[in-house]
């Protein structure tokens, strides 16, 4: 080992602390980019392969009822690769000792099997035999949810019928990476929802659909083709009632996942360089210190031959060892984290296979940026270092200037300032550079608080505005058909209903112009109590007599303003005909591209004098189970929703989610202020010994001669404070927008308890770094330290 | 002695040894002194560097501790104070002045005086500090602005403003130039007159010596001379 590394190692080990602190930096960024990086690559590869073997479908075409026989014409376009006719339907399901609701939705396959388009992979027990009746291949996260094996029955009520099925196999698809109904539901409830797979014979006889099919899906050789495919497809398919086309793009499942894998894309690559942009300035500011505290032994070696090259790379090699240690450990703990976070999204998407794997080519680039911007931090102490002349170091270096500050102009308030404080400003004037960075630190970590408690927050707060504020209703009955006025009637008379009110939900084609989309249209009744219509503010809109409300988002697809008008379609049904509506009023909302109107209006855009095909009930405080048991068995009900239960699942689901962001956020939070501080108030007082040890000597006692340095922390940390709420702030609100996407909008909230405990934190990481600090304050050896002069 | 007797001595120090340990070696800085130090007089310890001086201002001033021995000020022993009363010792007994003033270069002249006074129970004011060694016009003055002899007579200035009642000077006129040291001197020794204050200044430079009361010559750790000047010649008459 050369001498010079020799002293490098005996360098850093006398200043250990802070070079563990520069090195937890470094080792959280290359963490993090080593975790989220390699689960970027990871969910991209399974998702890419998953969807590649088991020919995940470029698009769906679900109808009311078309002949097996359009499939052929469907073929024959150019462009379409395979098609394949299926039948899908929502139906109750039944498992022994289950009170509460559960839904399953029924799916028909080809029993011959083969590579068909959503293919399925078994996981275990066995594909259909030729011929099968009543059997069926279970949704495995479904069937582990409810404890339910191969071998176990289920019981399904499939168009009003009972029917008793064999568990056969339990399976997973790619159509269901992420299962949940529809986009209101949020995170999926596995023991709630499950995906029932039959053979094509089944599904036909039980749903009367033979030689039939109400869903078309189909591949491609091209996905730039899609929009011509399917504008081929629609004249074959109108007579059959088209409800709803859906390109891949769009799939509920597949978009969620993809919007999940671009979201870790952009993660990946924000915070990691937050981490490593801190990392450079604590290495810039411990690298800076030691160039100063060795000028001597600088100019010394120098004297003796060392060329500058040699010297500034003595100071890089710091860095570098700082930046490699950093990314051994980056490494364990980004696979440790990859692990724990896989483990987290094997609960919400369902894969063949998805387990931590190691990217050599990640790991290389973590390595890459991590050395980067510790060299980056490296430059001005090796460029300083390689500029010390010989003769100029061995005389002392110039003493420090007392300036005044601002602050004195105000002569009122510096008089009442003790000397301490005035020290303390004078100090954090003098040294501009490095209080900006502390504040900078502080401000970053106060930010990083607010954006993570901020993800909670939002979700939080769209919990209670969905379910708490726009939502009242205890149950949600559904039917399979629309309904007259008696059905609400019905609903009204049943033991422990409250209050009842009726909705309807409809697909209909909008068209202006060219521009044309196809929407669930709601329908309600004018001043609704259990389904309220409400904005964004919370402020309860009137849906009023006639015309449409819409959500901004489809306001703006479609070019609509309000008091245009628009076409309105049935997608489905007898009657087909157009209507012009009006546009009355356009709304934020957070969920998606829908549009409402009053329940009579809607109606008589069918051509129906009143139409309902749900009932919401308000029930009798805790009755909400046993109205279900008894709704449970009328033939026309297609599901039953109890809201409490919907709630608790999802509740669960985000909590558990909650603590691992919270954790992590305050952790990372208290990495970056701790290492700033530290390290800043570590070279202060290096640089302050003689300063502070006098003091001591003059009878000021340890925290007294303490407080200075303490106080000019919690100074500036209440200064970054400051500063990092409102940046905090604005990230979250550019964090709304970048991930403002069709489906969803996520809600500008947050609670004021995230103020207060991003307060609170953000203080006890300055006092945790005060303490730290205070060790090597009572350390000051008095007589040593005065005696000498540098 | 020119001095009234006085009732009681401000230290008794009693067969005081420290010795260091460096590393495998240890280093014997003091061998055994005993001394009493009287209220009110000029004490100068006079001795080559290693002579053991500035350890025994260091453990009489409560900045080290003995290896065996007693430092009795007043009615307690030194050694017996915990650290919080040490630091209550420094802060209301006794004044410190080093070769290399260390005042707080952040702050002005009046603010370095300040600093101690904010500290003392019955402090003078910082300007009147300032007044007596002369640098009242100096005031807002930051150490980089003053010329070293000010700077040291701001320290003199910070350690007598609260009144303590001995002072200790570790080579107070070290880095000065003839004409200043004398300066420095003339203030120290105004102090001690007018104050009453005990002085206790260690040096290398035998003419100091020659204005004190009295004399103690260290070398080896051990006292080898104690001089009393019944006489002590002026400054004037100083030579060096």
């Amino acid at each position: 080992m050369r001498t010079l590394d020799k002293k490098m190692l005996r360098t850093m080990w006398r200043h250990r602390s802070q070079i563990f602190a520069a090195i937890a930096v470094v080792t959280c960024g290359t963490a993090c980019f080593i975790c989220l990086a390699s689960l970027h690559e990871n969910l991209k590869l399974t998702r890419d392969t998953y969807y590649a073997q088991n020919r995940f479908a470029d698009f769906e075409i679900r109808l009311e009822r078309a002949p097996t026989s359009t499939l052929y014409e469907l073929q024959e376009i150019p462009g379409v690769r395979q098609v394949r006719g299926r039948i899908v339907e929502d139906v109750k399901l039944d498992i022994e000792g289950v009170t509460d609701a559960r839904m399953g939705r029924v799916i028909s396959v080809p029993e011959t099997g083969g590579g068909f388009l959503n293919g399925l992979v078994i996981r275990s027990g066995n594909f259909f035999d030729p011929g099968a009746q009543n059997e069926v291949i279970l949704s495995e996260q479904f069937a582990q949810a409810n404890e339910l094996g191969v071998g176990e029955h289920i019981k399904a009520t499939i168009d009003g019928k009972k029917h008793t099925l064999k568990i056969i196999g339990l399976g997973l698809s790619p159509e269901y990476v992420y299962t949940i109904r529809n986009v209101q539901e949020l995170v999926p409830s596995p023991d709630r929802f499950g995906i029932l797979w039959v053979p094509r014979d089944f599904a036909e006889s039980a749903l009367t659909l033979e030689a039939a099919c109400n869903s078309i899906i189909g591949s491609v050789e091209s996905e730039d083709q899609l929009d011509t495919i399917l504008n081929a497809a629609e004249p074959l398919l109108d007579t059959y009632g088209i409800f709803a086309k859906t390109k891949k793009y769009d799939q509920l499942s597949n978009r969620i996942l993809s919007d999940e894998i671009r979201n870790l894309g952009v993660v990946s690559r924000v915070i990691p360089t937050v981490f490593l942009g801190i990392s450079a300035l604590v290495i810039l500011i411990l690298l800076n210190r030691m160039v100063r505290n060795e000028r001597t032994q600088i100019g010394l070696m120098k004297a003796y031959g060392y060329s500058s090259f040699a010297i500034a790379m003595h100071y890089f090699q710091f860095a570098l060892v700082i930046s490699l240690t950093g990314c051994i450990l980056g490494f364990f703990v980004g696979q440790y984290l990859a692990g724990q976070m896989i483990e987290m999204y094997v609960k919400f998407f369902s894969f063949p296979i998805l387990q931590s794997r190691i990217y050599p080519n990640i790991l290389a680039q973590a390595m890459g940026i991590s050395i980067a911007f510790s060299m980056i931090g490296a430059m001005s102490a090796a460029y300083r270092a390689a500029r010390i002349h010989p003769a100029e170091s061995m005389r002392p270096e110039a003493p420090v200037v007392g300036h005044r500050t601002l602050l004195e102009r105000v002569q009122p308030v510096w008089q009442r300032l003790s000397f301490t404080w005035k020290m303390i400003v004078r100090n954090v004037t003098r040294h501009k550079f490095r209080s900006t960075i502390n504040i900078f630190g502080v401000m970053v970590s106060t930010a990083l608080l607010i954006i993570g408690f901020f993800s909670i927050d939002g979700i939080d707060y769209l919990m209670e505005f969905e379910y708490e504020k726009m939502q009242r209703q205890d149950v949600r009955v559904s039917f399979y058909l629309e309904r007259g006025k008696d059905a609400l009637y019905d609903a009204k008379r049943f033991d422990y209903v409250d209050h009842a009110e009726p909705m309807l939900q409809y697909p209909f084609t909008l068209t202006n112009d060219w521009r044309t989309k196809d929407v669930l249209l709601v329908g309600l009744p004018r001043h609704a109590r259990l389904q309220r219509l409400m904005d964004t503010e919370e402020r309860v809109v009137d849906i009023g007599e006639n015309g449409l409300v819409l959500t901004q988002k489809l306001a703006d697809m479609l070019s609509l303003r309000v008091g245009d008008t628009v076409k309105v379609k049935p997608m489905m049904g007898r009657v087909t005909d157009e209507k012009t509506v009006r546009v009355s009023k356009i709304i934020q909302q957070y969920f998606g591209a829908s549009g409402y109107m009053n329940i009579e209006a809607l109606s008589r855009v069918m051509n129906e004098s009143f139409a309902m095909n749900s009932v919401l009930l308000k029930t009798e405080p805790g009755k909400e189970h046993r109205l279900n048991d008894e709704l449970e068995d009328i033939p026309a009900v297609s599901s039953i929703e109890v809201k409490e239960d919907s709630i608790r699942n999802m509740s669960e689901t985000i909590e558990m989610n909650m603590k691992v962001t919270s954790f992590v956020s305050v952790l990372f939070a208290g990495v970056i202020a701790f290492s700033i501080i530290y390290n800043i108030t570590s070279v202060s007082l290096a640089e302050r010994e003689r300063e502070l040890a006098s003091l001591r000597v003059m009878g000021f006692s340890r925290d007294e001669v303490g407080r200075i340095l303490y106080h000019e922390n919690m100074l500036m940390g209440v200064v970054g404070l400051a500063l990092g709420i409102p940046a905090g702030m604005i990230v979250c609100r550019l964090l709304v927008k970048a991930f403002d996407t069709e489906m969803i909008r996520m809600p500008y909230h947050l609670e004021s308890r995230t103020f207060i405990i991003s307060i609170v934190l953000t203080i006890s990481f300055v006092l945790i770094s005060n303490w730290a600090i205070r060790r090597k304050i009572h350390q000051l050896d008095l007589v040593e330290t005065l005696k000498e002069r540098e | 002695m020119t001095h009234e007797i006085q009732q009681e001595n401000v230290f008794r120090i009693n067969d005081l040894v420290k010795t260091y340990q460096m590393g495998e070696v240890s280093v014997s800085a003091l061998r055994g002194i005993s001394l009493d130090i009287h209220p009110g007089e000029f004490l100068v310890i006079l001795g080559h560097s290693g002579s053991g001086k500035s350890t025994l201002l260091n453990i009489i001033g409560g900045l080290d501790t003995p290896t065996t021995g007693t430092v009795q000020y007043e009615d307690h022993n030194l050694g017996e104070f915990t650290e919080t009363e040490l630091t209550h010792y420094r802060r209301k007994h006794i004044g410190f002045i080093f070769q290399f003033y260390n005042l707080m270069p952040n702050l002005t002249a009046k603010e370095n005086v300040e600093m101690a006074t904010e500290i003392s129970d019955d402090p003078m004011p910082a300007l009147d500090a300032l007044e007596l060694v002369g640098l009242a016009s100096r005031a807002g003055h930051f150490p980089s602005q003053l010329s070293g002899g000010e700077q040291q007579r701001v320290a003199i200035a910070r350690a007598i403003a609260k009144r303590p009642r001995v002072l200790f000077c570790d080579e107070p006129t070290g880095a000065l130039d003839i004409a200043t040291g004398k300066i420095v001197l003339e203030v120290l020794q105004d102090v001690n007159k007018k104050m009453g204050t005990t002085l206790l200044v260690i040096t290398h430079n035998a003419a100091i010596a020659e204005i004190a009361d009295r004399v103690i010559h260290m070398r080896d750790g051990h006292v080898s001379e104690i001089e009393v000047n019944d006489e002590p010649k002026t400054l004037d008459d100083v030579v060096w």
